[in-house]
């Protein structure tokens, strides 16, 4: 069975409320630079990183766009596809501003991703620790022990 | 100015017991018109409407009854009825348990007439 | 493929602590590489001696070799940590109804429906599994009176209690061929009355009390005789809704009796 897992545990349970409510296939929370919180339905770490990584690079790209209109942003994007559609949504909380990907397929809708991410953005702000203030820069050596500490527990090794 | 839909949609809400109608785009469960009560969360029922439908349209091919029609839902404190209409949308209606569903069937079939 | 393969490995050996392995094995299984198969499932496994996939996978290719007692055997330890590892669940499904025994393979295929009832191969196998059941009674002996609509007008085509697992308990539903499709019918009612209860909910209506489907050629109605089951009713459009809904009051309450006389 796909299985939700988290580096950070309180978004484990209103991500889990989601996928079973909104019938995503795959989920990522992610920050906007692309370091993952959280995953659902994924089993390969390469897959995680780059769908972070696109992600992340759609909206930062899109938020272009919306400043070039005279929005702040975009709150929420949609592309669909024949048998998938991906949605990618944004929501600030007091561990800073999160995304959420999620791709859906023909057992879903875009309706019910939207319906279910509102909850899932209210239970997450409420859900959501404020952060520590780290002191000091990050080494290299730090960013590659965090690293695969994240993937670690996104994959249960 | 008035969407020409949502004229089309308040020949529903003024059936007895009707709190709400609206089309929705079936494959997507998104909201094209609406015409709603105070406190209807139109997004919500659209999409879980639009659900709903899909699930029970499985049944009733698995039964060997056919293309889905007509469907309600009856719960204890209302009622929720759809007609899935020709160009892929949904008529949707939410009202009371008072909802006088058999009125509000005949309107919502004359609105799938027109949105075809 | 091959070439998706060659890559697959190419990264494999690189990195062999990567999760490539999964896909990697399972293609290699798939086109028949099954000692090549084996070998990135246990280098996969010493690596994620704790991942369900891989030893699913493993216990797959086991499968495909030959070896059903050890592909038994791990996907037991897999339930063991998982009790609704879909996969588990599958694999053992079917090795229950390869060993003939019927009701295991189908408790473990609901289980794996409970689990998730998105996943269309679940549903396949239940088909399968629930159509050989029909075939062998069908052959074994004469039709009995239905025991829980046994009398009722229909009892035969266009009734049907399930357990809320998606499972036939009584009655039978016919195509237009006169081949039963109250399996079929029976794997996707669970779902429509799981999303009935969460519209209904989600709506603010309060609970759910039945729903009735106007088709092209006959009307449905669904309803739910106690907590744990459902009811079917289908009639053609001569029978109006009113009097659809009349028919499965009747029905719900024999399913009821039959339900409290202790039956499943």
């Amino acid at each position: 069975m796909r299985r939700t897992r988290a580096v950070e545990a309180w978004t484990i349970e209103p991500l889990n409320r989601f996928v079973v409510e909104s019938g995503a296939r795959f989920t990522l929370l992610m920050t906007p630079a692309g370091q993952v919180l959280a995953q659902h339905g994924f089993t390969r770490a390469v897959d995680v990183m780059a769908s972070a990584a696109l992600g992340a690079a759609i909206f930062s790209s899109t938020g272009e766009i919306a400043r070039m209109l005279g929005e702040r942003e975009f709150r929420a994007l949609n592309h669909q596809g024949r048998q998938y559609g991906v949605f990618l949504g944004a929501l600030d909380t007091d561990r800073g501003k999160l995304l959420v990907l999620v791709v859906y397929g023909s057992d879903s809708s875009l309706g019910l991703v939207q319906l279910f991410f509102d909850d899932l953005a209210e239970q997450l702000v409420v859900a959501a620790p404020v952060p520590e203030v780290r002191r000091g820069p990050i080494l290299a050596a730090d960013f590659e022990r965090e690293l695969n500490e994240s993937l670690a527990s996104l994959f249960g090794r | 100015m008035t969407h020409p839909y949502v004229r089309l949609l308040d020949q529903v809400t003024r059936v007895g017991g009707v709190r709400g109608v609206m089309l929705v785009v079936a494959d997507d469960g998104l909201v094209v018109a609406e015409s709603l009560m105070e406190g209807i969360r139109g997004g919500a029922v659209a999409a879980l409407a639009a659900s709903l439908t899909r699930r029970l349209a499985m049944v009733t091919k698995t039964s060997a009854v056919g293309e889905l029609g007509f469907l309600q839902l009856q719960a204890e404190e209302g009622t929720l009825a759809i007609v899935p209409a020709p160009a892929g949308v949904l008529v949707v209606a939410v009202g009371g348990s008072d909802m006088n569903v058999g009125l509000a069937r005949l309107e919502m079939l004359r609105v799938a007439e027109v949105v075809r | 493929m091959a070439r998706e393969i060659q890559a697959m490995a190419d990264l494999f050996e690189r990195d062999p602590g990567s999760l490539v392995f999964l896909e990697l094995g399972e293609e290699l299984r798939r086109t028949g590489r099954l000692e090549s198969a084996v070998r990135v499932a246990l280098t996969g496994l010493e690596w994620h001696p704790s991942l369900a996939e891989a030893h699913d996978l493993y216990a797959r290719i086991l499968v495909d070799i030959g070896d059903l007692d050890r592909a038994r055997a791990v996907w037991l330890q897999v339930l063991e940590r998982h009790p609704r590892h879909v996969g588990a669940l599958k694999g053992l499904g079917f090795l229950s109804f390869w060993d003939g025994d019927i009701d295991t393979a189908l408790d473990r295929l609901e289980t794996a429906l409970g689990a998730d009832p998105t996943d269309h191969t679940v549903v396949q196998a239940l088909m399968t599994v629930r159509a050989a059941v029909e075939t062998s009674a069908a052959h074994a002996e004469p039709a009995a009176a239905d025991p829980v609509f046994g009398g009722f007008e229909g009892a035969d085509d266009g009734m049907l209690l399930v357990s809320d697992r998606g499972r036939v308990l009584g009655g039978r539903l016919r195509g237009p061929d006169g081949d039963d499709v109250s399996e079929a019918a029976a794997a996707y009612l669970s779902g429509a009355a799981h999303e009935a209860e969460r519209t209904a909910r989600m709506l603010g209506l309060g609970a759910w009390h039945w729903m009735v489907a106007e088709a092209v050629e006959g009307n449905v109605h669904v309803s739910s005789p106690d907590p744990d089951t459902l009811l079917l009713v289908v009639r053609d459009r001569s029978v109006p809704a009113g009097r659809l809904a009349v028919v499965a009051e009747r029905a719900g309450h024999a399913a009821r009796s039959w339900l409290g006389d202790g039956h499943p």
